[in-house]
């Protein structure tokens, strides 16, 4: 769901962060006004409650388990203004942090999760849970749902953004520059995914947050249930609402993926689905021309359509039956061979996991890790990432000794370049280049290889592979026995794709490595970051560190007193309820924060030192960044 | 007649149910250090927010200077940045006191609020950080500290705006003994200057050197007043209010204070 670097055009890019401007300017107006101020503590802490609660490994049904975004309890507790800014600001801190969603396309993950997600979320709450009281089960049942149908129109949106980028950018030979895979694709492939594993993470969290939430701390609950029945004891649920158990969900699940493509199997030909056939087909047109308002649907087929429609049967053999090279049969094997490269990819990825972290531990029978310990795991893991990079950031190499400022809009230079270059050789290059500024910044390139390419390559490579024969083209090689044709484009199109991750996200990883986050706090506000951003974001990495350590003291006495296996129904309350006392206790640092900053001074208007100007050296140091940054995407063009 | 800077008149003051002061009344004159005794929740640290002005008595008032105390008086902004200035708090959790994203930055927002001018700001922090012994910790930051420099530099964040009135939560609670002769060691000096000082704790070993006057605190209520010694030699009011166990306590080498026991074990 976070989208890397390299999966958008700079002009999608850009258009979603214009996008996002009107909501975060009008999040910050409304909160302003409605929190005054108390709305930079409660921000501030809550960010950092969400990125730590995206670290919760949450079972799932099956044995997997499942990272959550948090918005539909962002959007319940903190109304639908504040998750929309304290969400993006999560996504900040993983993008620059962590690698986890590019920094390009930082915009676009806002708009989906943040923005769309957290609105989503608290209109279906509310629709949902409309005047019941705060204990009712029905409160739970609409925050699970928030949480589920958000998560999957922010993924919709996503697969939208992916989807129209192959037929609005490719380079000459006609091989896409970004995302390969056309909207008949990348829709089915994505929600699949999302309908059934994402989903349900988030489901779970979200109504374990609440239920907990019900039983020890109501009032959070009041903000977003106005007119709500007041609390009685007696109203509240005896026990909390179990949870279906695995194998009805497993079930559900199953029946979702096969009927989902089946589904458009059905409706044929809804609108805006129609093939490049229907075009042509006298019988089928007066139904477009009917279900388009009576305007007559052009003769033949839009050029693009045509195009796209082969581009899911072109991997077939010629001598496949007709149906088998239909349109809707297309639609339905990307959709599914969407959602088993995912399983594929999970089952693989934890498998390696596993066996990495089973070397240190003692030989012999091989334990399965329960998610308690893979959560405490994950959060010694984030805590031990952001300390390296603090202390690689200290040791004078030649980023190190450079200007924060200058690094900042240098090596954001370098990547949007990568990201516009329509040249394999230029992103070559500019890899090249990376290479070089790490040896000299004595970051060491063993690293890098394990902890940034093999994991992009992890990630970029299986989204990638599918595209060197899905995409049509000059076929180069046929596969022997699958008789499935090698492109040109096609292995252009990957090649672009992992090539524009990969160096991407080296770029912003050797941003991190060599700055510290105060430094980058400075650099942003000498660029003119408003003074309330840049102190939520600076509280918020702070905070980060606390909740990391309660969240990783909670889950290691937890691990010290458990005994046998829980129920999976148990593992599922048990990691919600860690996540509410969590949440309790962010409440109660953001107001203690609050008391914290009045008391020495502060009435709502926050006020920062303005940085020292910048020296000629420093000018000229960004200038070099620049011009080579301009230099490489005028040739590279 | 020496100036009174806290003037508290049965004071009550609740959270939900439990009531946190209950009908306190006592004074701090200026330039006077009072300790201020009791149990873990005895009322000493509500006490301390309401003299900061952060939370406000449900019945009774605090005057300031003879000035009343309200939260309708902080509005307005003149009296509430008079104020701030001139009564700093540090708070007992260091975690919640140091919000900011380095040492650098912590020391500089106080004074930065109160809208000192840029340049001497930075110099301030320069002169606070050497003062205190953090020069070295400057651009660090607050995860990255231990315990007691943590208390060091939330000590120096307040003490950089030169409070005349400085109100102590607990400071040297938690720190190893190195750390918490330092904190001790400044609470002495300030015997020497003209600051007002409110420290609540229950560390009773230090309780000559940083005080002047004691109070003692039980639910919400002063049980008891006097100096140092006065109050160490009550050990049935310690008792009461749990200070001391009555089978476990240390009279040091040296002999230090000594007082009656209430009740010997037989064979001594």
């Amino acid at each position: 769901m976070h989208i890397p670097d390299g999966y958008l055009s700079p002009s999608t890019c850009a258009s979603l962060f214009a996008a996002a401007g009107p909501f975060w300017y009008i999040a910050l107006k409304r909160l302003k006004a409605a929190l005054h101020t108390r709305m930079i503590p409660l921000l501030s802490v809550f960010a950092a409650f969400s990125f730590v609660v995206m670290m919760f490994n949450l079972p799932l049904p099956g044995g997997t388990t499942g990272h959550a975004v948090g918005m539909g309890v962002a959007a319940i507790v903190l109304g639908p203004w504040a998750a929309i800014v304290a969400i993006s600001i999560a996504l900040t801190i993983q993008a620059v942090f962590f690698g986890d969603g590019g920094i390009t396309a930082l915009g676009a993950n806002c708009f989906n999760m943040a923005i769309v997600g957290s609105l989503v979320a608290y209109a279906t709450y509310r629709l949902l849970a409309r005047r019941a009281s705060i204990g009712s089960v029905r409160r739970v049942v609409g925050a699970g749902m928030a949480g589920y149908t958000a998560i999957n129109v922010a993924a919709l949106f996503a697969a939208i953004e992916f989807g129209i980028q192959p037929l609005l950018f490719h380079d000459a030979s006609g091989a896409p520059l970004y995302a390969p895979y056309p909207l008949s694709i990348s829709i089915p492939a994505m929600m699949l995914g999302h309908l059934t594993f994402a989903g349900l993470a988030e489901f779970v969290i979200s109504a374990g947050i609440v239920a907990y939430l019900q039983r020890s701390d109501p009032e959070l609950l009041r903000l977003t249930a106005p007119g709500a029945p007041d609390l009685h004891e007696a109203l509240l649920p005896q026990t909390a609402l179990r949870l279906p158990t695995a194998r009805k969900l497993w079930l559900g699940l199953a029946a979702l993926m096969i009927l989902t493509p089946l589904g458009i199997l059905a409706v044929g030909s809804a609108w805006g689905e129609w093939t490049a056939q229907d075009f042509s087909d006298p019988q089928v047109r007066p139904q477009i021309a009917a279900a388009s308002r009576s305007e007559a649907p052009p003769r033949g087929a839009p050029q693009g359509l045509r195009r796209l429609s082969s581009i899911w049967t072109a991997p077939l053999p010629r001598y496949a039956p007709a149906f088998i090279r239909s349109a809707s049969f297309g639609y339905l094997v990307s959709g599914m061979v969407g959602v088993g490269l995912i399983i594929v990819c999970s089952l693989l990825l934890n498998g390696l996991v596993a066996r990495g972290a089973n070397k240190q531990a003692a030989p012999g029978r091989r334990r399965r890790k329960s998610f308690v310990e893979k959560t405490a795991l994950g959060l010694v893991a984030a805590t031990q990432q952001a300390l390296f990079a603090e202390d690689m950031a200290g040791n004078g190499g030649f980023l190190q000794r450079l200007d924060a400022r200058v690094k900042l809009a240098g090596i954001g230079a370098f990547i949007v370049a990568a990201v516009a270059v329509r040249r394999i050789w230029a992103l070559a290059a500019m890899l090249a280049m990376c290479i070089i500024l790490a040896v000299v910044s004595r970051i060491p390139i063993r690293l890098l290889a394990a902890r940034i390419w093999l994991a992009v390559l992890a990630f970029t490579g299986v989204i990638a592979l599918p595209a060197v024969f899905l995409t049509p083209g000059r076929s180069l090689y046929r596969l022997p026995v699958l008789e499935w044709q090698v492109t040109e484009q096609g292995l252009r199109a990957a090649s672009f794709l992992i090539l524009r991750a990969e160096t991407a996200a080296t770029l912003s990883v050797l941003l991190v490595l060599s700055t510290l986050w105060t430094q980058l706090l400075r650099a942003f506000r000498y660029f003119r970051m408003p003074v309330v951003l840049v102190a939520i974001l600076g509280m918020t990495y702070r905070y980060m560190f606390l909740f990391l350590q309660t969240a990783e003291d909670m889950f290691e006495s937890r691990e010290t007193r458990m005994v046998g296996n829980l129920e999976p129904a148990d593992r599922r309350r048990l990691a919600a309820a860690s996540a509410g006392v969590l949440l309790g206790k962010t409440m109660q640092v953001s107001s203690e924060v609050h008391t914290a900053m009045q008391a020495r001074g502060f009435r709502g208007e926050i006020r920062l030192l303005d940085e020292l100007e910048m020296r000629a050296g420093d000018w000229l140091r960004l200038a070099a960044f620049v011009g080579t940054a301009c230099i490489v995407v005028w040739l590279g063009r | 007649m020496t100036e009174l800077a806290f003037d508290i008149r049965e004071v009550f003051y609740r959270y939900r149910q439990v009531a946190a002061l209950n009908w306190l009344s006592m004074q701090v004159k200026r330039g006077e250090r009072v300790a201020l005794l009791g149990a873990n929740g005895s009322g000493k640290s509500t006490l301390l927010r309401l003299l900061a002005g952060l939370n406000f008595p449900q019945q009774g008032e605090i005057s300031f200077f003879g000035e009343p105390l309200t939260e309708a008086r902080l509005q307005d902004e003149e009296f509430f940045f008079r104020f701030r200035r001139r009564v700093g708090l540090v708070f007992q959790n260091a975690e919640i006191q140091l919000f900011n994203p380095s040492v650098f930055d912590e020391l500089a927002f106080g004074p930065l609020q109160l809208r000192w001018p840029r340049e001497k700001i930075r110099r301030r922090v320069e002169e606070t950080l050497e003062a205190m012994g953090i020069a070295h910790l400057k651009d660090r930051a607050p995860h990255r500290l231990s315990g007691g420099e943590k208390k060091r530099v939330a000590l120096a964040s307040v003490l950089i705006l030169d409070p005349e009135i400085l109100l102590l939560d607990e400071p040297s609670g938690a720190l190893d003994p190195g750390s918490q002769a330092q904190i001790v060691e400044f609470l002495v000096s300030c015997g020497n200057s003209s600051k007002t000082v409110v420290t609540a704790t229950h560390d009773l070993d230090t309780l000559e050197d940083i005080a002047d006057r004691c109070y003692v605190f039980e639910n919400g209520r002063v049980a008891g007043q006097g100096t140092p010694l006065e109050i160490l030699h009550d050990v049935a009011l310690l008792e009461r209010t749990k200070l001391i166990r009555p089978h476990h306590h240390v009279h040091g080498a040296g002999g230090g204070q000594p007082h009656p026991h209430l009740h010997q074990h037989e064979g001594k």
